[in-house]
């Protein structure tokens, strides 16, 4: 009976796949979890307490029914666990890897309470290699060609995950995207340590084998326009993702070795897949030999010191305003990069940059924390007189992403933006203010997780295929 | 009682019409009456007629008082009466003074009932009787007006009171007595018809013969003879006399429903009625019998509609005696004893059983009947012993049987025999020859009046036939199985949660907590129509029956084919198939298929997928109109298949299908030509299976289970397990659940339940019930045909959509985001837990909110409050403190609960002058004293259920209100189990058990079988406690308010109606998810039933069953009660988050778990808690001023405050609350109650005793008292003992210190919750229940001195002996009943023979039986120990070695542990009998088994064989 294997938390210890060594990660860019074996990975999925209500499923953003795939998987019915992980979600082993668990699933595990929580997100990501490797995933082979065709702009984990969910219901997916490569942030915004490329590609291969059609390197406003695409397809969905870097205010700012996150990451990662990087190459974008200061305490921040602890750094200081306990990054990660050196600074707000036309130092404060405002987190207070300096050669601003001004951009005057910049939508149909054009995405919610993202696209797939039914059966009812 | 606010006449025209509102409304059915009683007879040996067998007959029923009801007036009983010959002598004089002479005819009687006031009528009547007596050519004398002394009846009784006559005429010449009986049974029932046929209902025809006659009434049976004076004339002699004491559920007097009956008076229920009158309207097609030649015609319907039970039961009893056969016969065809293929059963009688069940489906229940059948007189007892019986034989010539000994007191030293009926018994007198029979002997003569050996070898037994030809072979690919799941409604939830463990282990799914997922109804998922039914099971008038520890009286035996006339007698009647088991794998399907050959017709049950809005209904009628013409065609056998269930046609539900088939054929009467045999894909659990039996199906084959187990099979699921294994275990689940789920509703044999409807619907269209499964109810209506097309076509194009179907993750039982909702979902529990967490009434009303706004799960979700009156300020409501005291935290026992949880439950329902409940298990001591900081853990409510664990003398005496949990919501009908692995120390001191050990309690309370048994349990407990208030709990069903009526009588001061969604430590899934309904449908109709009864006022009413909000406090109280248990609430306010793992200890915050490590995570605290209660409260109050209600109690029953404001979804027919909305009209009496204190019982001995034993509690001085008793002294020396443990404690008496010695028959439960201090000498005999939670006092029974009969040869103590017995010493002289020492966990006992199910459950103590017992000894005992004298060998067959070893004697240790026992019961007693065994000990001492618990062997303290003692040292 499932409860004998299952319910073995009382005794059986939470144990993460092996992870290397910190001064053996930190030398290269290699994921730095070992896999499961299967033997470990049946271990610790039977540790689940089988919930009635699940709170790791409730906290999930795909609500993932996570307690029947751990059940199968200490079961050892693996194809049956990817049946059903990959139900609910297109890149279960992406999440895996990149999930920050500890706030979604493994946070809310009843049993994190003293036992430590199941090891959720690796279980995830052991199933689906597992699944790989035995050839169980397969390119979608939709039951019948429907005509109409839909336009995605904007190939990361939103566009994805609609194109494969809209192509498995035979509609002629097209995505739009101004890199490359598709997997948008996944393939140039999180670094290999966390998520190897390789992983990224393997997927988008799989939906080009699935007959999802790929136009790279195309800029929307400028390669082709909005209305070329609406005019081209039955439903046209944006999912641009958030990619405005949101600027420091500060003296200083304006000094050469000040760069925005993304672009320092996006260098390291097209380095990593092999891409000529004269901006990299030059050591403009190098971190080796540098002292590094990043500013900011969310994922990108970790992303960003973890990096430049890989590149080679001769130090890594994070700042940050907020204490530990207030930080929005995941404790996994803080935890991690602390292991591999970074130095963080917490309760300091940079105040001025100093150097003398290239970066030397930042000048920070001290903070303290206030009460809490209306959303509930304390507001940081300068603590007077008590500013000091970091030295740094290199400083990285990771203060969080802001859209683009796509009506600008796409030459959309029509498309409704709200006062953040982000799509306006319908949030029954998903549709913007243009008709058969749909939004989903960090570009509807701004700077989110991937795990969203996906939950978003797949939302996004049904609404318009709800759209694309209904006309089609007004089409029918005409012809009638 | 309040006042009388009623005349008779007023009272009686209010009921009626209350009534029928209630009745217009659906929300009571007089069918649902209950009654139970006390009965017994007197019989000249010889058959000579006397005086002394009425006088006797009339003096019983002075001592069966207490086995009835009285209402409050003090005069008007539930009825009583007495059947006699009829009095020729008597008769003479009264025909002389008609005028006329005694003509040479034969002289008959008839006792008329009369309607009173209506003069017409009463005339009509008089010629309807002459007319029909004058055509079949006899003479009529005239009429005589009884003479009746209407003082001694109440008003109530008065009022309904009929025109009492006797009409005396006589036969034609020369026709013999046993022809002019059958002709005025014929001219009784043409009589009957002819009234019914006018209309007239107030007529009634008690007896109708030229040998009996009846007098019977509503009068308290003691006043029988006081009513009827003609009772007291010397010329009334008779050969026999049987009597009766009626026990009601309701308080109308109705004249009619007064017993004996023609044949039989029955003390008990009969549980299959329903499915034995439609087997009887089924068998009357082919009725015929030369005796009745065409008036045949005139008998049917044999059992006439509206009739109760005993009535319908008597009829048939009175069809087979008329048509000459024998009364002991009938007694074996009708209730037959239980039997099987082995044991020590005379193979004779096997096959006189054999032809009896291929005759008749037994009418099964608890039957303790007497009956007679003109040359016999006949006692007799139902197949699982369930009423007690007891005899005595005098020298001077009487056999004396009733329900208690000692109801005619008879001098001892003339006692020839003292004895009892065994379950299955019977005994009787043939009145013509003269003689006494006893059971053996009259098994014997009947068994050899036919060759019925040679008879049923007629029958096929084709079970050895289908296993050995065909192999099990899958037959559908993955996908076609994955689509035909999908398209059934399966979930990958189903397929492990539920088919895998029956599959894997044979055994039912077990879970916790209970059912929050909308009723099916307001589900907008897809739900088998199997949802819609709710199983029924028997709470208080009669109990459901062991499936496990007594399996050996239930049966699951099939017959299928042509079923023959039942009047006959010959081997013709046993043609047609057997099979042991109704539910058929593939393999075996096929092979009964091949062999019916062409008998069988196949009906295919699918429609088109595309057909019209009425696609389904027409192929309903369809397969009715296909299987009618096969019937008529020959076929012997009908089979309805889904199979062909494919993309373009979709199955019917088979439900549906094999109802309206079965239905059909009844209405055509074809149904006993042939079987209906199932294929359905969408039956999956335990519960469909028997709805399809239910509705009439014969036999089932499962084929898309088996499919899945055969997939699941290949794909290596269960082990190395061959298909054929896995496929016995999922045989044996449903097997041993379809078992479980008659024993609910206390039937034993499958043949009665099937065609029986023993479920309700809740949710169906009332007009699709009435024509697919009539007779059920289906009090709200809802779903209907066109709702069930769209639901079943909506899941056909899902399944048959072009993509590949993945099977939907599920959620019914667990929460998952796409599946079933649940009331209490992730959001709604942190919700609560951070307003309680944080004292935060605003985050409180987030959560009510959040709880308002969820789409409607329960019915109370479809209502809105109506207010009438304007609101009034806050400050005028009641107080939150006032409020609070009405809430209660229910009954959940340690054990379930960690030690911490249960504590802090208590601390803070006490902090807030509440109440909490302890549950099952106990409660240590050290909780009854208030802690240092003020704190008091002791729970105000004392549970006593069915294990009687930790049920001591000092446990109740320390509460302030006791409650007797009848059944629990969410496993009404069922025993419960606390698994070994949470027994630990504390739980084990506790129970009075041995840690590690499995603790199981009996799905039966062992000392409640029918309503007067509840009440000597309340009256017990009332002893015990002489404050305490007594609850009883009860489940929702339909017919629990005239089930709630009886409890009131029986003087309960509370009444808690439980919700089906109530909670669980541990159940069968299927039992939580489907049986017991919403407490709003139980609740309303309870307090409209006990309004209508005027019984309302008297008792407090309190509900329970997911009560989460105040919004739910005051719906519940606008239905009718007046206090409200918050469970899981309150278990998620001390941090349960509904993980559901109860049963597995591996709670991980530590509220229910006894692990160690766990219980530290227990976060709870008081505080939170006492915020949950004042939280809810505070609502209350608002929802109240808004209303304008100031206080609760203003707004209790005010279901005009309440309005309907959805019908559900647009897809159903109608969804209509009417039946619990409407309003009874209370006559002036308030409608809460209004009894300060609690309803008190009358005194027994113990007050006479208490008053003689001042010294004892003034000065604490060693005494001994001798007091003469009756048996209507009942619960001697408990009262006492309740003043001994208040004073002195558990131990603080030395054992003997008072000396309580009693001559003469004692009443029940001799000696209840004795103490150690108190011990009881009884000379003469006692009845049932002596020592009942016996807590450390001593018990001896013996006859008089005087007495000359050989004490170990007969029977002494009644049934039920040491029930829950936790301390003390009982020795008895003589034989015990059935189930001695029933979970006894602690005293010491010796007897000298016993009845069947002896040691039962018993987990400590020491019992020794010096003579033989009955079968299945020691069934589920895990403790203690029992040394059995075996004089003939027989004890082999009668233990049931499923939890027992048994050895000889081996050790000196043991051997002096028994034979101390036996000298302390030698010297105690006298036993001449034991003496002897003494003097030859060495001899004796071999003769000795010992009987030890499989789980106990490793943990006794001293080694049981020699050779263990050897290993050891």
């Amino acid at each position: 009976m499932t409860t004998d294997r299952m319910l073995k938390f009382v005794g059986t210890a939470k144990r993460m796949p092996t992870k290397r060594p910190a001064d053996e990660r930190a030398g290269d860019f290699g994921e730095i979890y070992d896999e499961f074996d299967a033997a470990a990975a049946g271990e610790q999925a039977a540790r689940c307490s089988q919930c009635g209500v699940p709170f790791c499923q409730v906290h999930c953003p795909l609500h993932n029914n996570i307690p029947d795939w751990l059940m199968l998987t200490a079961e050892g019915r693996l194809e049956e666990a990817y049946e059903v992980a990959s139900a609910t979600n297109n890149f279960p082993e992406i999440c895996g890897r990149i999930c920050p668990q500890d706030r979604l699933c493994e946070g809310n595990c009843v049993i994190e309470k003293g036992f430590e929580s199941v090891t959720i997100g690796s279980v995830e990501k052991y199933i689906t290699e597992t699944a790989f490797a035995n050839g169980w995933v397969k390119p979608v082979v939709p039951p019948r060609e429907r005509p109409e065709t839909v336009g995605v702009i904007g190939g990361g984990p939103a566009g994805l995950a609609a194109a494969e969910q809209l192509r498995k219901r035979g509609y002629q997916v097209h995505v739009y995207d101004r890199y490359d490569r598709m997997g948008g942030l996944m393939i140039y915004g999180i670094p290999n340590f966390k998520l190897e490329k390789d992983v990224v590609e393997r997927r988008s291969a799989l939906l080009a084998d699935g007959g999802v059609v790929y136009h790279p390197n195309t800029e929307i406003g400028a390669t082709v326009t909005l209305e070329e695409l609406r005019a081209r397809h039955d439903a046209v969905l944006i999912a641009t993702g958030v990619y405005k870097a949101r600027d420091i205010m500060c003296p200083g700012v304006g000094l050469d070795g000040i760069y925005p996150a993304l672009d320092y990451l996006t260098a390291s990662n097209r380095k990593g897949l092999g891409d000529a990087v004269p901006a990299f190459d030059d050591g403009t974008l190098d971190a080796a030999g540098k002292r590094v200061v990043v500013i900011g305490g969310g994922d990108t921040a970790m992303d960003c010191v973890r990096t430049a602890v890989r590149q080679g750094a001769a130090s890594v200081t994070c700042l940050y305003r907020r204490d530990r306990a207030n930080m929005p990054g995941s404790q996994r990660e803080v935890a991690n990069a602390e292991d591999e050196g970074v130095d963080f600074q917490w309760l300091s707000a940079p105040e001025a940059f100093i150097g003398d036309g290239r970066v030397a130092g930042v000048r920070c404060h001290r903070v303290r924390l206030g009460v809490p405002d209306a959303t509930g987190r304390q507001t940081p207070q300068p603590v007077e007189d008590s500013s000091y300096v970091v030295d740094c050669d290199m400083a990285i601003t990771a203060l969080g992403f802001d859209p683009e001004d796509l009506p600008v951009l796409f030459g959309a005057k029509g498309l409704e933006v709200s006062r953040w910049g982000t799509l306006r939508i319908d949030f029954r149909t998903m549709m913007t203010s243009l008709d058969g054009v749909f939004a989903a995405g960090d570009i509807v919610r701004g700077a989110s997780l991937v795990v969203w993202a996906v939950r978003d696209g797949r939302d996004v797939a049904d609404r318009i295929h709800d759209h694309l039914a209904a006309k089609a059966a007004g089409r029918a009812r005409d012809a009638a | 009682m309040t006042e009388i606010r009623e005349s008779g006449e007023q009272f009686v025209r209010a009921w009626r019409d209350n009534a029928a509102t209630l009745q217009a409304a659906h929300a009571y059915d007089p069918a649902h009456e209950h009654e139970s009683c006390g009965v017994g007879f007197v019989a000249s040996i010889d058959g000579s007629p006397r005086r002394d067998v009425v006088t006797s007959a009339i003096a019983a029923l002075q001592a069966v008082w207490h086995r009835g009801a009285v209402d409050a007036d003090g005069k008007t009983g539930d009825g009583a009466g007495i059947h006699l010959q009829v009095p020729l002598d008597f008769f003479r004089e009264h025909i002389e003074h008609t005028g006329h002479t005694l003509n040479e005819g034969r002289m008959a009687v008839g006792m008329v009932f009369l309607p009173r006031t209506d003069l017409g009528a009463q005339e009509r009547c008089r010629i309807i009787v002459e007319s029909e007596i004058l055509k079949f050519g006899c003479f009529v004398y005239g009429w005589r007006q009884v003479p009746v002394d209407i003082e001694v009846i109440g008003e109530k009784a008065n009022a309904t009171r009929p025109e009492i006559e006797q009409i005396m005429f006589s036969s034609p010449v020369g026709r013999s007595e046993s022809d002019f009986e059958r002709d005025l049974y014929i001219i009784r029932r043409r009589i009957e018809k002819a009234a019914l046929a006018e209309h007239i209902t107030d007529f009634y025809i008690c007896s109708l013969s030229c040998r009996s006659i009846i007098y019977k009434g509503m009068f308290l049976a003691e006043q029988v003879a006081s009513f009827y004076p003609d009772l007291t004339d010397e010329r009334f002699v008779s050969n026999f006399a049987i009597y009766h004491q009626r026990y009601s559920t309701n308080t109308f007097p109705t004249w009619r429903l007064a017993q004996p009956f023609r044949v039989l008076a029955h003390n008990g229920e009969i549980n299959t009625v329903r499915g034995n009158v439609n087997w009887m309207a089924s068998h009357e097609t082919r009725m015929a019998h030369a005796n009745f030649g065409d008036r045949v015609e005139d008998l049917k319907p044999v059992v006439q509609s509206g009739s109760s039970d005993s009535a319908s039961l008597d009829a048939v009893f009175e069809l087979m005696v008329r048509a000459g056969r024998e009364l002991p016969m009938v007694k074996t065809m009708c209730i037959p004893e239980a039997w099987t293929d082995d044991g020590l059963m005379p193979q004779s009688w096997r096959d006189l059983y054999a032809y009896a069940n291929a005759v008749m489906e037994p009418w099964d229940g608890p039957a303790a009947i007497a009956a007679y059948g003109g040359r016999w007189i006949l006692g007799g007892m139902d197949r699982n012993g369930l009423r007690p019986m007891r005899y005595v034989v005098t020298q001077d010539g009487l056999l004396i049987a009733g329900s208690e000994t000692g109801m005619v007191r008879v001098d001892e030293a003339t006692v020839i025999e003292k004895g009892r009926l065994d379950p299955g018994d019977m005994i009787a007198v043939d009145l013509v020859d003269g003689g006494l029979y006893r059971d053996s002997e009259l098994k014997d003569l009947l068994s050899s009046r036919k060759p019925y050996g040679e008879w049923i070898k007629e029958s096929t037994k084709i079970d050895a036939l289908i296993k050995a030809e065909h192999e099990e072979k899958p037959a559908f690919s993955r996908e076609e199985l994955r689509r035909r799941q999908v398209v059934a409604g399966w979930t990958l939830e189903d397929m492990e949660l539920i088919l895998q463990p029956m599959a894997e282990t044979g055994k039912e799914a077990v879970g916790s907590m209970g059912d929050d997922t909308p009723i099916a109804v307001l589900s907008d998922k897809y739900r088998g129509l199997h949802h819609f039914f709710r199983q029924n099971f028997s709470q208080v008038t009669n109990p459901p029956i062991d499936s496990l520890r007594e399996r050996r009286v239930m049966t699951l035996r099939t017959r299928l084919g042509n079923l023959g006339n039942i009047l006959d007698e010959d081997s013709e009647q046993c043609d047609h198939l057997l099979l042991e088991s109704p539910v058929l794998t593939n393999a075996e399907f096929h092979a009964m298929r091949d062999y019916m050959a062409d008998t069988a017709a196949e009906i295919d049950c699918t429609f088109p997928a595309d057909g019209g809005p009425s696609a389904l209904e027409e192929a309903i009628e369809r397969v009715q109109r296909e299987a009618e013409d096969a019937v008529r065609g020959g076929c012997t056998h009908v089979i309805l298949s889904d199979m062909g269930t494919c993309a373009e046609r979709a199955g019917l539900p088979m439900i549906l299908a094999t109802g309206a088939v079965h239905s059909h054929l009844v209405r055509q009467q074809l149904r006993t030509f042939t079987s209906v045999n199932v294929r359905c894909g969408e039956c999956l659990d335990v519960h469909y299976l028997a709805v399809l039996i239910g509705v009439g199906a014969t036999t089932i084959n499962p084929y898309l289970a088996q499919e899945a187990i055969a997939d699941r099979q290949a794909r290596g699921l269960f082990g190395d397990a061959t298909l054929e294994a896995a496929l016995g275990h999922y045989k044996k689940a449903i097997q041993d659940g379809l078992l479980k789920i008659m024993s609910k509703m206390g039937i034993s044999v499958l043949s009665s339940y099937r065609g029986g409807y023993n479920f309700e619907a809740v949710g169906l269209s009332r007009a699709l019930v009435a024509r697919f499964f009539p007779g059920m109810s289906s009090r709200i209506s809802g779903l209907g045909l066109s709702g069930i097309q769209q639901k079943v076509l909506r899941m056909h194009a899902r399944a048959y959509d072009e993509a590949a179907v993945p099977l939907p993750v599920g959620g019914l039982y667990r929460y998952r985001r796409n599946g079933e909702r649940h009331a209490f979902d992730g959001a709604m529990i942190h919700a609560l837990q951070r307003a309680v967490e944080g004292d935060s009434y605003h985050l409180y009303k987030r959560y009510a909110e959040a709880v308002y706004a969820q789409p409607p799960v329960n019915l109370r979700d479809l209502m809105r409050f109506k207010s009438k009156n304007g609101a009034v300020p806050l400050d005028e409501v009641e107080s939150i403190t006032d409020i609070r005291r009405r809430l209660v935290a229910p009954g959940i026992s340690l054990g379930a609960l960690s030690p911490e949880a249960h504590e802090t439950l208590s601390i803070a329902m006490n902090r807030i002058g509440a109440k909490s409940d302890s549950g099952e298990g106990g409660e240590d001591p050290s909780r009854f004293r208030p802690r240092p900081n003020g704190d008091n853990a002791s729970s105000a409510i004392k549970q006593v259920a069915s294990g009687r664990f930790g049920v001591t003398a000092e446990y109740l005496n320390n509460c302030r209100e006791i409650e007797i949990k009848i059944a629990q919501g969410a496993k009404p009908g069922e025993g419960g189990q606390l698994p070994g692995i949470k027994v630990n120390g504390l739980i084990a001191r506790l129970r009075h058990s041995t840690p590690g050990v499995t603790l199981i309690s009996p799905p039966p309370h062992h000392d409640i079988y029918s309503i007067e048994d509840l009440a000597q349990l309340i009256y017990d407990l009332k002893q015990i406690n002489p404050e305490a208030r007594v609850c009883v709990k009860l489940v929702a069903s339909t017919g629990i308010g005239t089930i709630a009526a009886g409890v009131a009588k029986a003087k309960a001061d509370t009444i808690l109606i439980s919700g089906h969604g109530g909670g669980t430590g541990a159940s069968p899934q299927t039992s939580i998810k489907y049986a017991g309904i919403p407490w709003e449908m139980g609740l309303s109709e309870v307090h409209q039933v006990l309004t209508l009864n005027r019984l309302r006022h008297s008792v407090t009413l309190r509900t329970d069953g997911g009560i989460k909000t105040g919004r739910d406090v005051v719906i519940a109280a606008m239905l009718g009660a007046e206090e409200f248990g918050l469970g899981t609430a309150s278990l998620v306010a001390m941090g349960c988050i509904m993980v559901r793992q109860c049963h597995s200890n591996t709670c991980p915050v530590g509220v229910c778990t006894q692990d160690e490590a766990l219980r530290a995570k227990f976060e709870g605290t008081p505080e939170r808690v006492v915020n949950l209660f004042s939280f809810v409260a505070e609502e209350v109050r608002e929802i109240l001023a808004e209303l304008g209600a100031r206080s609760l109690e203003e707004i209790v029953g005010r279901t005009d405050l309440l309005a309907q404001v959805s019908r559900g979804d647009p897809s159903l027919d109608d969804l209509d609350l009417n039946p619990i909305l409407v309003r009874a009209d209370s006559g002036g009496y308030p409608v809460f109650n209004t009894v300060a204190g609690r309803n008190e019982v009358p005194e027994t001995l113990d007050a006479q005793i208490i008053k003689d034993a001042k010294p004892v509690f003034e000065l604490g001085e060693k005494m001994q008292f001798t007091y003469n008793i009756s048996n209507t002294q009942r619960a001697i020396g408990t009262k006492l003992s309740s003043k001994l443990v208040r004073k002195y404690g558990m131990s603080g008496l030395q054992p003997g210190h008072i000396t309580v010695r009693l001559r003469g028959s004692a009443g029940q439960s001799l000696g209840a919750f004795a103490v150690q201090g108190l011990k009881i000498e009884v000379f003469g005999d006692a009845n049932d229940y002596v020592g009942k939670g016996l807590s450390g006092g001593t018990i001896t029974v013996r006859p008089m001195t005087a007495a000359s009969f050989a004490s170990n040869e007969n029977t002494i103590i009644g049934n039920t002996v040491l029930y829950g017995a936790t301390a003390g010493k009982l020795f008895a002289a003589g034989q015990a009943g059935e189930r001695f020492a029933v979970r006894n966990c602690g005293a010491e006992a010796v007897v000298e023979g016993c009845g069947s199910n002896a040691c039962e459950y018993m987990t400590g103590g020491t019992v020794v039986i010096l003579g033989a017992v009955g079968d299945n000894f020691g069934a589920g005992m895990t403790g203690g120990m029992a040394f059995v004298y075996d004089a003939d060998g027989t004890f082999a067959h009668r233990v049931n070695p499923e939890a027992v070893i048994h050895q000889r004697v081996e050790t000196e240790y043991w051997e002096d542990v028994l034979r101390r026992l036996v000298t302390e019961h030698a010297r105690e007693t006298q036993s001449r009998y034991a003496e002897r065994m003494l003097m030859d000990w060495q001899r004796e001492m071999p003769k000795f088994w010992q009987i030890v618990p499989k789980e106990m062997l490793a943990r006794l303290a001293q080694p049981l064989t020699l050779g263990a003692r050897e290993q050891r040292a």
